[in-house]
């Protein structure tokens, strides 16, 4: 008889985070990046709260993106209200 | 070295719990629905159950083989299912004596049609879940068909422009409304540019779950669907409200009270030009699309006076 | 806390046997929602939730989609549940029986057999059992009210057998049953619960837990998926020599066993051979007893299971015999015969080429009378003797 291979120990459509988080490369989606002007921005956290992916990271200070999973969808810089954040082309960088 | 003068915003402070979600999941740029999945269980905090149905939302909510793109316990159902299967996890557990917050989490296809009967039968039992449904007027997942919350005129998939008919030809279903008038424990609408009025809703929803059926809607623009820049999202629901296309209002057993008072709305269509699926509107047209959301309003504005719910302190 | 019910000798009707059956049982979550002829069954349960004699969460839905969702829910959850239907009812479920089985939660659920498709009819027939064959269920078939009763406690202990965990349906006529007041032995409830402790002592199967990183639901993609569907096939598999095993400790309990799969009737030194299922078997056994008395060398097989099929055993208790007769409550559109007429003749090659008949009767609450069956009989007789035979018979229609 051939022999079956079963890989998971579930009978049902079970997942479990703690064996496997997944994760996508959402930071390739973007063509362009947001962009800190750390003397215009006062900390307030809009651009942090707004961020559909919350990739924003606190520096304490300010908020900076975290590039491995920004979308560069530009909602942080239509949002700051002190427009300290700019999106700029990716191929700049 | 510029002074910081302001301090962080006091939404922060509603965070119950880390974002459970991985870092990168597969929604489109600009989504406020990523939002609301991720501020949603920053603030209901980790210890709950979601319910998800088939919808952009279930491409993240449910795992992929043993993998999941987050760590929260999660019940991956079907589109009719989602009201009905969060009836049985809340039964069983209140059945072994346990606390636990389940939370539907929908789009406007299931809630308003494939979804409606259980959502109207667990509504009506006052079953004790939060259901929370996200509205982007139509069925956005398999490629931007009408459903029955889209407005009038909307252009969609399966509501064309052409020279026989033109869009969505009806005036959609007033879900939340329908919803509250079942006289449930709670029901609000949200959006995601009023982040502090959500926060205080899901809140508030989680108290009232206990008492029974909390619903809340929450209107979340697709980019992708209705046609705008994905730096707009915000924007687009912060304009919805203030030209009172989606008035922000909480009921509690049939008694309401609105929110957010506008008080000089703008004209609609200042939100209008903002999306494509509207720009084919004659003036016609864009009269009767007035009318529908003035009659909305004017509902809204009236059940507040009529049945009035004293804020809470 | 469920109220002390201490057994009894009760005329009921099949309904109530099914529903003292749950009781029994303890569930935790029952879903309720009337159809003819199952709506004693809710009624029932509803009696003994008011008279404390069932402490279950009562979740009296507004339609049987929902009813099936919230106890694969609740079952994934962790608890024991309960809910019947019938035929629409069944159909209304559909979807919720794939996702119920696919999840693997170990639903228990009676089905009360009814007339489907197309052509209204509120009457008997095996249709709608037979229209969700496919969807990944057990489907057990009873034939008189004590083994619906009996029946309905023994799906538990094969729904949540670690081995298995498979939803169960319990099948049994409509109108035929379902309102047909017998004697039935109600058991004690101390005694079930000593029947049912068994599953208390297995590992614990996944549950959903808040704040845990278990999700049920999951997209099963590419082998991923292939697998469970493997698992599920197997564990489908596993479920025939459990079900005989878990009736045989019945019997060891109850003292009323059934055969497990099958029963079988004068089969060891039949020539000819019927098969049939549910509450016509009764009639046939009466007819045989006569036929018998007259030398007739005739036996017959009920089937107790039908998903899975129990292809092993009946391939040994008609391998030899001359002639076969199928009787079939229903049938099988894009075949010309009864649907366990078809599955039989799969077993084709096991059995030996031997005439296979088919007789479609009880259609629609007509009576699978003993004037038809030993009509049946004559034929299947004549086939054996090597007379020619007319494979597929609609017995009801003939003049």
């Amino acid at each position: 008889m051939v022999k079956i291979k079963i890989h998971t120990k579930y009978e049902g459509a079970w997942s479990n985070a703690d064996e496997l988080l997944l994760c996508l490369d959402t930071g390739s989606w973007r063509t362009e990046r947001p962009v800190m002007d750390e003397e215009k921005c006062n900390y307030c956290g809009l651009c942090a709260l707004y961020c559909p992916t919350q990739c924003m990271i606190d520096m304490e200070d300010q908020f900076v993106p975290n590039l491995d999973f920004c979308k560069g969808c530009g909602i942080c810089a239509k949002e700051c209200p002190r427009k300290a954040i700019r999106m700029l082309p990716e191929g700049e960088f | 070295m510029m002074v910081k003068k302001k301090k962080l915003s006091k939404i922060f402070d509603y965070f119950r719990d880390e974002d459970p979600f991985a870092g990168g999941i597969s929604i489109c740029s600009g989504c406020p629905m990523e939002l609301l999945l991720r501020f949603m269980s920053k603030v209901l905090g980790k210890d709950i159950i979601i319910v998800g149905t088939p919808s952009c939302s279930a491409i993240v909510l449910y795992g992929q083989n043993i993998g999941s793109w987050h760590k929260l316990s999660y019940y991956g159902c079907l589109m009719t299912g989602v009201a009905s299967s969060a009836t049985g996890i809340t039964r069983y557990y209140r059945k072994i004596g346990k606390d636990v917050t389940v939370v539907c989490f929908t789009g406007d296809g299931c809630a308003a049609d494939v979804g409606f009967q259980p959502l109207s039968g667990a509504a009506e039992r006052n079953e004790n879940f939060i259901y929370i449904c996200y509205d982007n007027e139509g069925y956005m997942n398999t490629g931007v068909q009408r459903s029955s919350t889209t407005p009038f005129g909307a252009k969609t998939s399966t509501t064309p422009i052409g020279v026989a008919r033109r869009g969505n030809e009806t005036t959609g279903k007033n879900l939340p409304f329908i919803i509250a008038m079942h006289k449930v424990s709670y029901a609000a609408t949200a959006t995601l540019s009023h982040l502090e009025d959500l926060a205080k809703k899901l809140i508030k929803a989680k108290e009232k779950k206990n008492e029974g059926f909390a619903y809340i809607h929450v209107f979340s623009p697709c980019p992708t669907g209705w046609g705008f820049p994905m730096d707009l999202s915000i924007e687009v629901c912060r304009m919805a409200v203030r030209t009172n296309y989606f008035p922000l209002w909480e009921a509690e057993r049939g008694k309401f009270r609105l929110t957010h008072k506008i008080k000089k709305s703008r004209p609609l269509k200042d939100l209008v030009r903002m999306i494509r699926k509207f720009s084919h509107l004659t003036d016609e047209e864009m009269g009767m699309l007035e009318k529908e959301v003035h009659e909305r309003y004017r509902l809204i504005e009236g059940v507040t006076q009529m049945m009035p719910l004293k804020e809470t302190p | 806390m469920n109220m002390k019910y201490k057994g009894e000798m009760r005329t009921i009707t099949g309904n109530a046997a099914a529903a003292y059956g749950a009781m029994l049982c303890r569930p935790d979550v029952v879903a309720l929602y009337p159809i003819t002829p199952q709506t004693e069954v809710v009624e029932q349960l509803s009696r003994f939730s008011a008279d404390g004699l069932l402490d279950a969460e009562m979740v009296e839905v507004e339609g049987e989609n929902s009813a099936m969702n919230i106890v694969a829910a609740a079952a994934i959850s962790g608890g024991r549940v309960f809910t019947a239907s019938s035929s629409w009812g069944l159909a209304f479920m559909y979807d919720a029986l794939l996702q119920t089985s696919g999840f693997r939660a170990p639903v228990v659920m009676v089905n009360v057999n009814r007339e489907m498709p197309g052509i209204l009819a509120v009457s008997t027939g095996q249709q709608d059992m037979i229209g969700t064959r496919d969807v990944g269920w057990i489907q057990i078939i009873a034939e008189d009210c004590q083994e619906i009763l009996d029946l309905v406690i023994m799906a538990y202990r094969l729904a949540e057998d670690f081995d298995i965990q498979v939803p169960v349906m319990v099948n049994y006529d409509g109108f035929y049953l379902s309102y047909l007041s017998e004697g039935v032995n109600i058991p004690a409830r101390e005694e079930v619960d000593v029947f049912l402790a068994p599953l208390k002592e297995q590992p614990e199967r996944p549950k959903l837990v808040p704040g845990g990183p278990l999700g049920c639901g999951t997209h099963g993609i590419e082998k991923g998926f292939v697998e469970l569907r493997y698992k599920h096939c197997a564990a489908m598999e596993r479920a025939k020599n459990k079900f005989d095993e878990i009736d045989r400790l019945f019997g060891e309990s109850f003292e009323r066993s059934y055969g497990g799969q099958i029963e079988e009737y004068y089969m060891e030194d039949a020539e000819i051979a019927l098969l049939a299922s549910g509450s016509a078997s009764g009639t046939v056994k009466k007819v045989i007893d006569s036929k018998r008395k007259h030398g007739l060398k005739i036996g017959l097989v009920k089937l107790r299971m039908f998903r899975p099929f129990p292809s092993e055993r009946l391939s040994r208790a008609f391998r030899g015999k001359k002639a076969i007769g199928v009787i079939d409550r229903s049938i099988c559109f894009g075949w010309d015969c009864g649907p366990i007429y078809m599955e039989l003749r799969a077993l084709s090659s096991e059995i030996g080429l031997i005439p296979m008949m088919s007789f479609i009767d009880g259609l629609a609450n007509m009576d699978i009378s003993i004037v038809h069956i030993e009509r049946m009989i004559d034929s299947v007789y004549a086939a054996s003797q090597g007379k020619p035979y007319q494979r597929v018979n609609w017995v009801i229609l003939e003049e």
